[in-house]
């Protein structure tokens, strides 16, 4: 949650509560390749998924008459995926149900910032995992994403990231 | 009409026929193709042939057949039965081509238009009377140098189709897929065919059959299907949609999202959706012509790497 330019940046610092990571509840999620303009919870369980049928290549299904072709995409080994949810006002939004919402990419790159140690001030914001998932169904327009979707690429970063930044032995 | 198929999975398209009458394979036969449900915004198309040898084609006539528009439901019904009774001489089959099949063909990167999707589909039923070895057609001979001459084997072996856009071209288009058939194409074939009349009767008793008893492939509660008669001017129909629309999702799959009415509801009263193919008012690949002499920092692009997949680092939450 860092920024190069100051402006227009949220001067509040995010914490992440580290015990919501111990066992959120499993979830399935839709990468699909468009983009719904409004953030908000779907039907996704009464409209998308009972419509989901397997065709000869690959998962078949229809989003505003359009045809989506999709599969499964494995979180690589060693990482885990969560949806994270911020906290807002007095509630936890963790209560929220969320399980229907369309996730976008970066809900899988969010990176897991470091459990806060600085007090709870009143303008400090908390976000929390609300669910996990180790596999999601990404869905291509009319055809199967495949081997080269950009979100398969996106996933190469983590282990690539680790090893750039790891310490060279020195000999 | 048993649409049990149908009722299994309404997402695609569907093939229902009867029993092929052993005369029809026997003798001449003449063909009629039409079609029910294409005009509304609401359920499938149906696409229908109905057969029978010229030697009975009187007696098919007797049962008067008519234009399905002229007849009432109950008309209709008895009509059907009718022809299922005498099933030793009269053969149909269908072709229920499911509101998502109609809407993903319409709405696909490459359109394919309702035209096109009606005369591949009569031209798929006419093909499959062939394949079923029903005798509308086809000499045996191959055409000669290139042109076709009529013989005698080919008279009496005829196909009467209900237009589709100009009848003109359409005719050209199914002469030319099936050269052994003598194909006719009007205007108004339902009501000058009694061939015709009988495939419109049965498309019109499967497209009420299947929009009547459509199982809703969405799993939503206390819907309402008094949706009136489906076509796009009908209040009822419109204010059914009105009802039915999903911020998200739009609307259930039993609606051809294609349609221009449907389209301006969802404008209006659901969410904006961008595709990948949509057409996008800015070019971000094209800069303001000053932008090259002014002095100012150009925006700096994060490396090809993430580009390529799609990543940038979160700057706001």
């Amino acid at each position: 949650m860092e920024s190069s330019d100051g402006e227009a940046v949220d001067k509040r610092r995010v914490h992440l509560r580290p015990v919501t990571l111990r066992d959120p509840a499993p979830i399935l999620l839709h990468l699909l390749p468009c983009e719904v303009l409004v953030n908000r919870p779907a039907p996704v369980g009464l409209f998308f998924t009972p419509a989901i049928r397997q065709g000869p290549d690959g998962l078949e299904v229809s989003f505003r008459g359009r045809s989506l072709r999709g599969e499964e995409v494995v979180v690589p080994p060693g990482l885990v995926g969560y949806v994270m949810t911020e906290e807002k006002g007095e509630v936890l939004l963790g209560k929220q149900d969320f399980s229907e919402g369309l996730e976008d990419d970066e809900q899988e790159e969010r990176e897991l910032v470091e459990p806060p140690e600085a007090l709870e001030r009143d303008f400090d914001r908390f976000i929390g995992a609300t669910a996990s998932f180790s596999s999601f169904t990404l869905w291509g327009l009319e055809t199967i994403p495949g081997p080269d979707a950009k979100v398969r690429g996106a996933l190469t970063w983590p282990s690539l990231a680790a090893a750039i930044h790891a310490q060279v032995p020195e000999d | 009409m048993d649409l049990s198929e149908l009722e299994r999975d309404n997402t695609g398209r569907c093939r229902l026929n009867s029993p092929v009458p052993s005369v029809c394979r026997k003798e001449p036969c003449v063909l009629g193709v039409d079609e029910a449900g294409r005009g509304p915004v609401l359920g499938p198309m149906v696409y229908a042939i109905c057969y029978c040898p010229l030697s009975r084609l009187a007696d098919l006539e007797a049962l008067k057949v008519a234009d399905s528009k002229t007849l009432s439901e109950s008309e209709r019904h008895r009509l059907f039965a009718k022809m299922e009774e005498d099933g030793d001489f009269v053969g149909w089959a269908l072709d229920v081509l499911s509101p998502n099949l109609i809407s993903t063909s319409m709405l696909g990167r490459v359109k394919y238009n309702l035209n096109s999707l009606s005369h591949d589909t009569a031209t798929g039923l006419m093909q499959y009377a062939l394949d079923q070895g029903v005798k509308v057609a086809q000499t045996d001979k191959e055409p000669a140098l290139g042109f076709m001459t009529k013989s005698e084997e080919m008279d009496g072996q005829l196909v009467f189709v209900d237009t589709v856009g100009p009848p003109e071209t359409y005719q050209e288009r199914l002469q030319q897929r099936f050269p052994g058939v003598e194909v006719t194409v009007k205007a108004k074939a339902d009501a000058l065919y009694p061939v015709v009349s009988a495939a419109s009767i049965c498309a019109k008793v499967a497209r009420d059959q299947a929009v009547k008893n459509w199982k809703f492939v969405e799993k939503l509660q206390d819907l309402d299907t008094d949706y009136g008669s489906g076509y796009p001017n009908d209040p009822k129909t419109k204010a059914w949609l009105r009802e039915h629309v999903d911020p998200v999702f739009g609307f259930p799959q039993f609606v051809r999202f294609s349609w221009r009415t449907a389209q301006s509801i969802l404008e209006k009263e659901a969410e904006d959706v961008t595709w990948e193919d949509s057409q996008t008012g800015d070019q971000e690949g094209l800069r303001r012509i000053k932008s090259y002499f002014s002095e100012g920092p150009r925006p700096r692009l994060p490396h090809r790497y993430f580009q390529e997949r799609g990543l940038e680092s979160a700057t706001i939450l």
